[in-house]
């Protein structure tokens, strides 16, 4: 890097992670309630049988 | 509780939407691997640049939702198909989340290029506009309780959010801005050297498989909450 390059690594992690943090959120709502359905399904399969 | 074989078939696009999304979450951290230890720094705006591998492909998969949210709501008051309406209704909420992913990064890329977080330039506030609007979207499908009815309101404006779309791609070329212009979309051809041309392309190819993972997901699951209801209703 030549040495009039800006130092401003910390903005890049910060960006990184809230990318991060906003799409594992949201992608784990999703996870947790098809989760929750699917016990039901199963639960409801297991009171049938 | 989950029974019908409606609500299993349901459920099974759901459960692959999950599988596709977290198979483009791995791809996510190939990005940031290849954005981090391959892809060279610039030399004017440091770090800070590399921002951008993750900034562009968000707004890309935001604009991509938002557009097709428009186009299957423009079917739907066509074609009257709920399979449309309930396609809209998902890209409208991962257009949401991608677009606060754009709205939060942006920023944090211009406080040590600009020297300010934020500025009421038109490519920014446009973008806020549209972010505020498929809010809005939102709220009015939480709001309006008959189906058809709320099918038809937010089609009406699933379309004239979608007709924002083109004018914040132009808007840098339409208005005085600060905002860098495209790169990559526009007339000439792609100004960035290959390394970080192939990186954004990367980036851009798995925030689109991140889109077609979460949308899937979260039409199974409007699709076992109708089968849901539907099964209620007929009990």
């Amino acid at each position: 890097m030549p040495p009039e390059t800006p130092q401003n690594g910390e903005y890049l992690v910060a960006a990184y992670v809230i990318t991060a943090v906003i799409l594992l959120a949201y992608w784990l709502r999703l996870w947790s309630r098809v989760k929750i359905l699917i016990g039901g399904e199963k639960h409801e399969r297991g009171r049938r049988t | 509780m989950i029974a019908s074989s409606a609500e299993t078939q349901a459920l099974r696009v759901a459960r692959r939407g999950i599988w596709i999304s977290a198979v483009a979450f791995l791809g996510l951290a190939a990005v940031v691997v290849l954005a981090l230890a391959f892809t060279p720094v610039e030399a004017r705006q440091g770090l800070a640049q590399k921002i951008f591998y993750l900034h562009v492909p968000a707004a890309w998969a935001a604009l991509l939702a938002f557009s097709l949210v428009g186009i299957t709501s423009a079917l739907y008051l066509w074609l009257k198909d709920p399979r449309l309406d309930r396609f809209a209704a998902a890209s409208a909420e991962v257009g949401v989340v991608f677009s606060a992913v754009m709205l939060t990064t942006g920023p944090i890329w211009a406080k040590p290029i600009w020297g300010t977080w934020w500025t009421w330039d038109a490519r920014l506030t446009l973008t806020l506009f549209v972010f505020f609007l498929f809010i809005g979207y939102l709220a009015l499908r939480a709001a309006v309780h008959d189906t058809a009815e709320r099918a038809r309101f937010s089609a009406v404006v699933g379309i004239l959010g979608m007709l924002l779309v083109p004018f914040v791609h132009l808007s840098v070329y339409l208005f005085r801005t600060l905002h860098p212009q495209p790169i990559v979309l526009k007339p000439s051809a792609p100004s960035l050297p290959a390394e970080m041309l192939t990186t954004l392309l990367v980036s851009t190819l798995v925030f689109t498989v991140l889109y077609v993972g979460l949308v899937t997901a979260r039409y199974g699951l409007a699709l076992a909450d109708e089968a849901r209801e539907e099964a209620r209703d007929a009990a």
